[in-house]
């Protein structure tokens, strides 16, 4: 699995998904850290300001057993708190929108170069660029692959997905059975699988090398071993075992 | 079942209606539970460990993860909650009991029962092992063939039973039961924070319940609404969150009341924006309404409206945000006693901070994207469920027990407590946003994946977690006895429940207090309120005394309870568990009958039973100041059966939008017959008022002949449904091709003519007590209250047959 190879390649992104989620996650959590930060240092600033010592006296408005405790606190703070939490959700909102329109809507005129042999670099950027079809079963998937061929019977492998790299590869993932979830876990993108729907997702592999799948969803007995091996390889490697199949 | 022949102890346990109680019986069970949920959890997380581990098998493995969730989501933490509620909430609003004690035991009673039936699953072949979320398609029986499942189901339908009673009990006492002067605002944030709790519970929980029922009766006869595809997983996944997410704010809620009381009394200051604080939790049930996508992120429902949820989930966040702040501000000029209650407390607001933010991280669609089904989940709901909900209970828990045991705990083992388990907690439950790579539910992982680390250090806090527990229940038992004795008001709260002495008298008030203009209150006479009226619950003693517990016990709340049980048991265990298609109904009618026959003769006995439940007059009731307590009851019920039905009705919808082909009007089912009991059940309408009119106006005969047309026309509706029933039984209507109309036309009928028959029973029991010459003039309210639930059946029906029939 990548672990070894991501300590060799640190700065190398795995894939576009990848990127898009290392970046919104870091926005996320820059600014997690600051609004955590701000308030663990204000509470425990206020607790050990104000603890209760030898000599000190309960304040003016303590409530006591016999009346009901005076109404305090300001609108105007709640505003504040309000508004500086608004903008700051305004950017997470506005940040990902970005990313899931990135995530979810392969670029224009799907991009297969290297895919299939026919579909160049030089031929026109084809809508119609076929896509892998990942089914889950009770406990392994199963990938279907179109075949150069036009009406040729789809060729399927179960336990092993090889893809070009660089190449944009859309998949159309559902199940034969019960819910799971389709997750490439260096990937950072999944999608659910699920009986009598398909659901789209798309990367692009940057770099050779082999990825762990996972299914993400409990499924039965089995789903703890319900992965499977994503492969990506240089373009004419990938060219030589699909004409081999 | 003579009460005389039970021990004296036992019998008062079985048998007490006495709100504070069964508000022990409520934390003792619900502590149970937590007992039982937490060593699932332990052994989970020592087979998580280390890698390739093999502990625990596979399927162990998922059936523990299942019962843990349901278990502590469902029996530990709003059970413990509500034991706050039961016991404290009447003392804090001057109230001498809940509005129905004995509807009030019956809830406790279907909540042991309950967690019963979802325990015995394990020995019916296997507990659920498919996540609390039981998710379709894998709950049909084609995938799997267990009785547990069927149990489970059965379990989890008793104790939505059990809190919707209890809702409706909860709400009608702090509309109608507040002592004299006390308005709404000045309530407590605890008091508060449960009111939003019962009205989320009683418009989330229908949807619950219809789905779980819609679940029954596919596994149990072979319907189609998860096993197809049209329905199946998202019909599952639409009803289930949006029970699911109200559902998560329920078990937050109370806690948030728990923490915001003992901030301010350990503070010595008045909650800063108390009224923002129940602004923000009124918002936040509102929205936890539309914000259920968000856990369908990835399960393709477009990107438009994966959106939407993202917009309003994350504006969710909000108002949180407002009460996290105002608990702060309480803080500032304050004087703050750190005993062992305002740690946890605090401690609490602490731990939920760090669930609210990452909770933010999730309702992000694209981060959903990676973080979906991972670790990071867990690490999130554990710092919202346990950090802030269990954390702040258990601050609740030493902030009340001197209350109840007239004790003090110790206060320096409960520190070492609150220490051990706070560290433990993090190292528990940090490591898991770290392993935001590793999916959940998994039993065991390669030790490739490089995972390896974080979850040993996560099962060594686990342990920590665990253990340190131990200490409360040690430091809790030991003080029972040698506590030094705690005196009425020992944190100087300000609180009705701390005027009271420790533990308070059975009848609770001497004199109810009275709050005046001011805002101070008083007790006696010198308020000018009547002193001493009114009876503790169930007693006929006056003076507001009760001199033993004998009196406000029932013996049937507990036996009703008990006949569910069996009947639900009998219903369920007698089919087989091999994935015979098509399903069959195979029941063990021994027990259902027993269940069914015990259940009548207890609800008859409960019926029959003289109970006396004294309405207070001097009470502060806005804004149902002139509902009585009954009727404003069978409202809010009625409000719970409009979600129930509009569930099922848009369970319908769903399948047929989904569906390519549909059969034609008048194909199936025959528009005439419709048409005949729609007359029939509008004129039953018309009769109802009838009978009402005739009891206000004293005609026995006018009473007794509306009730009997009511009836009858009850028996025409039935009758004929019942011959639509056979003939599309008969013209094997399940066909393949027909399976969906099929399933929706008989659930959603079949339920409507329960309902029906429920009402012809009530019917029944009015007539002979009209025979009797009751309700005549100003003993009309039964005739009333029927009438309303019969007109809301008939409404239903309204609705159903142009659903069914005309379109
Ligand atoms: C601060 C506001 C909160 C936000 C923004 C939030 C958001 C979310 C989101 C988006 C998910 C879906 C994650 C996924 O399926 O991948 C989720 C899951 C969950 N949340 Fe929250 N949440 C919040 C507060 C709470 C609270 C108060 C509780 C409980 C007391 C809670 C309990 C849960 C649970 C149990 C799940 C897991 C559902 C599952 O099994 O998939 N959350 N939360
Ligand atoms: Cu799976
Ligand atoms: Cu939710």
């Amino acid at each position: 699995m990548g672990t070894r190879k991501k300590q060799e390649t640190q700065k190398m992104a795995f894939s576009n998904t990848e990127v898009v989620f290392n970046n919104l996650f870091s926005l996320f959590t820059y600014l997690a850290v600051l609004v955590g930060v701000i308030v663990f240092a204000l509470m425990a600033f206020l607790i050990i300001k104000y603890r209760e010592r030898k000599n000190s006296q309960d304040p003016e408005d303590t409530p006591r057993l016999g009346r009901i405790p005076i109404v305090r606190g300001h609108g105007r703070n709640v505003l504040i708190t309000v508004s500086l939490s608004t903008i700051i959700l305004l950017a997470l909102i506005i940040g990902s929108f970005a990313a899931v329109d990135t995530l979810l809507t392969p670029p224009n005129g799907t991009w297969c170069y290297g895919l299939y042999p026919g579909y160049g670099a030089q031929s026109p950027l084809n809508q119609d660029c076929p896509r892998i079809d990942v089914t889950g079963h009770q406990f392994y998937w199963e990938f279907s692959y179109p075949h150069a061929l036009p009406h040729a019977p789809l060729y399927t492998e179960k336990y092993v997905f090889r893809v070009p790299k660089d190449a944009t590869v859309v998949i159309d993932v559902t199940s034969a059975d019960v819910f799971h979830d389709f997750g490439i876990i260096p990937f950072k993108i999944k999608t659910d699988a699920i009986p009598g729907r398909v659901n789209t997702i798309w990367f692009q592999p940057y770099q050779n090398g082999t990825y762990l799948i996972q299914c993400f969803e409990l499924c039965g007995s089995g789903h703890y071993y319900m992965n499977a091996t994503l492969i990506v390889m240089q373009v004419p490697q990938f060219q030589a075992w699909y004409n081999s199949t | 079942m003579s009460p005389e022949q039970l021990p004296a102890r036992i019998r008062r346990w079985l048998y007490t209606t006495n709100h504070k109680e069964i508000g022990i019986l409520y934390l003792i069970t619900s502590l149970f539970f937590f007992v039982a949920a937490g060593v699932l959890a332990l052994t989970m997380r020592s087979q998580l460990s280390v890698p390739d581990n093999h502990l625990l098998s596979a399927d162990l493995f998922n059936q523990f993860v299942t019962v843990h969730g349901l278990l502590m989501v469902f029996w530990v933490l709003s059970p413990f909650a509500f034991g706050f509620a039961n016991y404290i909430i009447p003392l804090q609003i001057g109230a001498r009991d809940l509005a129905f004690p004995r509807l009030n035991a019956m809830s406790y009673w279907f909540y042991l029962v309950s967690g019963a039936a979802m325990m015995m699953s394990f020995f019916f072949g296997g507990a659920p092992d498919l996540g609390w979320t039981l998710y379709s398609p894998q709950t049909s029986f084609k995938f799997t063939p267990t009785i547990g499942l069927n149990l489970g189901a059965a379990g989890l339908i008793l104790i939505v039973v059990s809190i919707t009673m209890s809702s409706v009990n909860f709400l009608v006492t702090m509309f109608k039961m507040r002592a004299p002067g006390m308005k709404l605002k000045h309530m407590p944030v605890f008091p508060w924070a449960i009111l939003i709790t019962i009205f989320m519970m009683l418009y989330a929980f229908p949807s619950f319940l219809a789905a779980l029922l819609l679940l029954y009766v596919d596994r149990a006869f072979g319907t189609f609404y998860f096993s197809s595809i049209q329905g199946g997983a998202l019909l599952w996944d639409n009803v289930f969150w949006f029970f699911g997410h109200p559902e998560v704010y329920i078990v937050l809620f109370p806690a948030i009341g728990v923490i915001a009381d003992a901030i301010s009394t350990f503070t010595r200051r008045p909650l800063y924006g108390s009224k923002y604080i129940i602004g923000s939790m009124i918002a936040a049930a509102i929205i936890s309404f539309i914000v259920w996508g968000h856990h369908m992120f990835v399960t393709g429902i477009g990107l438009t409206s994966t959106k939407l949820y993202t917009v309003t989930t994350i504006a969710v966040s909000l108002p949180f945000d407002v009460m996290v702040i105002a608990m702060i501000e309480t803080l500032v000029k304050a004087r703050v006693r750190l005993k062992a209650a305002a740690l946890f407390t605090l401690g609490a607001v602490a731990l939920f901070v760090i669930g609210g933010i990452t909770g933010v991280y999730l309702a992000s669609v694209a981060l959903d994207h990676a973080l979906r089904g991972t670790y990071f989940v867990v690490a999130h709901f554990h710092y919202i469920m346990v950090g802030a909900s269990i954390m702040g209970l258990i601050g609740g828990l030493y902030y009340w027990f001197p209350k109840m045991t007239g004790r003090m705990y110790n206060e320096g083992l409960a520190k070492i407590h609150f220490i051990f388990s706070f560290i433990g907690f993090n190292i528990l439950y940090f490591p898991m946003f770290l392993l935001l790579d590793m999916p959940r539910r998994i039993a065991t992982y390669a030790p490739s994946t490089g995972w390896a680390a974080l979850n040993l250090m996560s099962t060594v806090g686990g342990f920590i977690f665990g253990l340190a527990q131990i200490l409360l229940f040690v430091n809790l038992f030991a003080s029972l006895r040698r506590g030094s004795i705690s005196g009425p008001n020992p944190w100087e709260a300000w609180t009705l429940e701390w005027s009271l002495p420790s533990p308070p008298p059975a009848h609770d008030f001497d004199t109810i207090p009275a709050i005046a203009e001011d805002g101070t209150y008083h007790f006696g006479n010198s308020s000018g309120y009547p002193n001493g009226s009114g009876y503790p619950n169930g007693s006929k003693m006056g003076n507001g005394t009760v001199h033993s517990h004998l009196e406000g016990q029932s013996p049937w709340p507990v036996v009703v309870a008990f006949a569910a049980f069996i009947f639900f048991l009998g219903i369920t265990i007698g089919q087989p568990s091999n994935p015979s298609v098509p399903v069959t109904f195979q029941p063990f009618w021994p027990l259902v009958l027993d269940g069914a026959i015990l259940g009548v003769i207890a609800l008859y006995g409960y019926s029959r039973e003289r109970f006396s439940v004294h309405e207070e007059t001097n009470v502060e009731s806005w804004p149902f100041r002139e509902v009585p307590n009954v009727k404003l009851g069978i409202w809010t019920f009625l409000g719970a059966e409009v979600i129930f039905f509009g569930v099922l009705i848009g369970a319908y919808f769903f399948v047929r939008t989904n569906s390519a082909t549909w059969p034609a009007v008048g194909s199936l089912f025959e528009v005439r017959s419709g048409f005949a009991m729609t007359l029939v059940l509008l004129t039953s309408s018309l009769t109802a008022i009838m009978a009402l009119v005739s009891a206000k106006v004293g005609s026995r005969n006018g009473l007794m002949a509306s009730l009997f047309a009511t009836f009858g026309l009850g028996v025409a509706f039935l009758y004929i449904k019942a011959t639509e029933w056979i003939s599309l039984g008969a013209n094997g209507v399940f066909s393949v091709a027909n399976g969906l109309p099929a399933t929706s036309y008989f659930i959603t009928t079949g339920v409507h003519g329960v309902h029906v028959f429920a009402g012809m029973l009530m019917t029944l029991y009015l007539l002979v007590n009209a025979l009797k010459g009751r309700y005549l003039k100003g003993d009309y309210h039964a005739i009333e209250h029927f009438g309303l639930y019969w007109h809301f059946v008939d409404i239903v029906w309204v609705f159903l047959f142009p659903l069914f029939y005309l379109i």
